[in-house]
């Protein structure tokens, strides 16, 4: 969480994280350049720099499409949540690989030209180029912007649309696949690729999106004294997990149990928008399952040092009904949690 | 999802109901993409046998230089070309060979590396000097009228098809051929099935210039060509007739 900024808070699971993804990446540009030509048939190999261009090529787009799975992997299966923990650096690391290709392409088909490099590249007028172009441009702003202090200084909106570009990226990519390489290809493996990797994405991205509109759909019911909602029965909850109540209008909801007692907050993460109601109390706090934000149960509020505030609401019960006014107080605003009859 | 397998990044401890699964991902990403790695790079084409032939150095050639369409030295008969052997002729990198007027028709020397593929060779001209007037005979035999014929095929940079590049040929390197045209390099024609037993012609305008800068563009394209073709030496070259360029 934010007391401050630091390039990087690690963490033993980021350091993990990011040397499974460095292996990975090592791994497949040694398999690519250095095992794979030993079983080419040509008469000649490829020469040195278009293997490093299809090699790094090939490697940002494949962790662009492994970016683009986690999202949905994590909400059709939250055992992917860890994924998802440290996805900024994988892009971060994507980022960098696109840019040894773009490095390879420069220092080979734009080198050794009285035309300077980038002025080369820029007045190409091939097809493919420009979409190559527009997605490099797309993952070094959100690669540059993906400090959570970027997060605060543009605002979530802006940041949140500048990162949903990723989706225009990558569509960019097939295209400067399709339009480039596949237009030459005799052989079938890379366009079998990009289609299982273009359909993955979509299919999972469509999964969870039909998961996520039926429980949008299901929303609270009204209580017989407006505005409370009848939220369920408190026997539902469980220790230390959380209910989501859906207003007809307003944010959802998150209504945590702990120790007997009943608190409600918004179920929208002040990182991330994160799904708090999925998070647990964890050592008496509110614990998102993104990137392990915390809140208070009684006020919404970061335990010190840290600053972040959420929305809290008022809860009361009817019987052993809980019943919840859906209008937000200010973040941070105290709510005494609602005590249970034993 | 039991309480014990709640994933906090910042935690110490990662769940044990966990920890199975996440070094099952975390040993099969790896060994995913070393397995997609191998399948891409095994089957990438064949991108020919053309090469810059630097295991035999700097070579010299005695001959008589052309300039139009692009630079070209004409060989005499030798026991390996009975017909003399056509040339084409390169400057360093994406530049075509800077050719002096007053050499144009002219026996000289040339020295450069070669470039090879197939029976096509090209010569990258050294830079202290390249090229020497040198004495002897300039007399060559009449360019040999093939006829009009409407060919298919890709316009590629000579140079790179040649060997500088592998590949060097097709969309994914059309930019870089673009840039070796405009550098003054020679335009060539590869053809899908052989004229006169070959599937490479030198191209040139319907007058026997240099190529029109507008067709520059359809490098690397499946086009449809017209013109005449002629033999010199044993090099065919296409005079390609006004408009006689088409997208296949
Ligand atoms: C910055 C601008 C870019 C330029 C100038 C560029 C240029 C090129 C060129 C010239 C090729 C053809 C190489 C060949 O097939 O021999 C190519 C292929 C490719 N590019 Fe890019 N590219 C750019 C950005 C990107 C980005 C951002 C990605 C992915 C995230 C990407 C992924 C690919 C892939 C997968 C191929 C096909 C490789 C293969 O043939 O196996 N490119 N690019
Ligand atoms: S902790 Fe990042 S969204 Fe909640």
């Amino acid at each position: 969480m934010s007391a401050d900024y630091k390039p990087v808070s690690w963490t033993r699971s980021k350091a993990v994280y990011d040397s499974v993804m460095l292996v990975g990446i090592v791994l497949y540009l040694l398999a690519f350049l250095w095992i794979g030509p030993r079983l080419q048939s040509v008469t000649l190999p490829p020469d040195a720099p278009t293997m490093a261009m299809k090699a790094y090529g090939s490697c940002a787009f494949l962790m662009l499409t492994l970016v683009l799975c986690i999202g949905p992997l994590a909400r059709l299966d939250t055992r992917f949540l860890p994924l998802l923990y440290n996805r900024r650096h994988l892009g971060v690391m994507t980022c960098a690989v696109a840019a040894g290709h773009l490095f390879a392409v420069l220092d080979w088909h734009f080198a050794y030209s009285p035309t300077p490099p980038l002025a080369a590249l820029l007045g190409a007028d091939t097809a493919f180029i420009p979409f190559g172009i527009f997605a490099f441009l797309v993952l070094l702003a959100m690669a540059c912007t993906s400090h959570d202090f970027w997060l605060v200084f543009l605002g979530p909106p802006v940041w949140k649309a500048l990162h949903m570009a990723v989706y225009a990226a990558y569509a960019a990519v097939v295209v400067h696949i399709g339009f480039g390489a596949l237009q030459d290809a005799r052989n079938p493996t890379l366009a079998i690729v990009v289609m299982l990797c273009t359909a993955t994405v979509c299919a999972l991205h469509l999964a969870a999106a039909r998961r996520e509109h039926r429980r949008d759909t299901s929303l609270a019911t009204p209580a017989p004294e407006p505005p409370w909602l009848v939220a369920g029965r408190a026997d539902d909850i469980a220790e230390n997990r959380a209910i989501v109540v859906r207003p007809a209008d307003g944010e959802a909801v998150a209504i945590f149990r702990h120790q007997g007692r009943l608190s409600a907050v918004s179920h929208v993460c002040a990182h991330q928008n994160g799904p708090l109601g999925e998070g647990r109390v964890v050592d008496g706090c509110i614990t998102c399952p993104w990137h392990g934000y915390q809140y208070r149960l009684e006020d919404g509020t970061s335990p010190p040092p840290f600053t972040e505030r959420i929305a809290t609401y008022r809860l009361r019960l009817d019987g052993r009904l809980v019943l919840l006014d859906p209008r937000p107080n200010p973040p941070g605003t105290p709510v005494p949690p609602l005590e249970l009859p034993a | 999802m039991s309480d014990d397998n709640f994933f906090i990044g910042w935690a110490r401890r990662v769940p044990s109901g966990l920890a199975g699964f996440l070094a099952g991902v975390a040993f099969g990403l790896p060994v995913m993409a070393g397995v997609l790695a191998l399948a891409l790079s095994a089957s990438i084409d064949d991108p020919g046998g053309g090469a810059f032939d630097w295991d035999a150095g700097e070579q010299t050639l005695r001959g008589i230089i052309t300039p139009l369409p692009y630079p070209l030295l004409h060989l005499a008969p030798s026991v390996r070309h009975p017909a003399g052997h056509t040339v084409l002729l390169s400057g360093i990198g994406k530049n075509g060979a800077d050719v002096d007027a007053a050499l144009a028709g002219r026996m000289v020397e040339a020295t450069g590396v070669m470039l090879k593929r197939g029976s096509i060779d090209m010569m990258q001209l050294g830079d202290d000097p390249g090229l020497r007037a040198a004495p002897g005979e300039a007399a060559l035999p009449a360019p040999v009228q093939l006829g009009r014929w409407r060919l298919v095929g890709e316009i590629c940079d000579g140079k790179c098809w040649t060997g500088a590049m592998r590949p060097g040929s097709g969309i994914a390197h059309q930019a870089c051929a673009e840039l070796c045209l405009a550098g003054g390099l020679p335009p060539v024609l590869v053809t899908t099935s052989p004229v006169e037993g070959s599937t490479f012609l030198l191209l040139a305008d319907a007058d026997g210039g240099p190529m029109p800068a507008a067709l520059r563009p359809l490098v690397g394209a499946r086009l449809v060509l017209e013109g005449a073709v002629e033999r010199r030496g044993d090099l065919l070259v296409l005079r390609l007739a006004p408009a006689g360029v088409h997208p296949l």
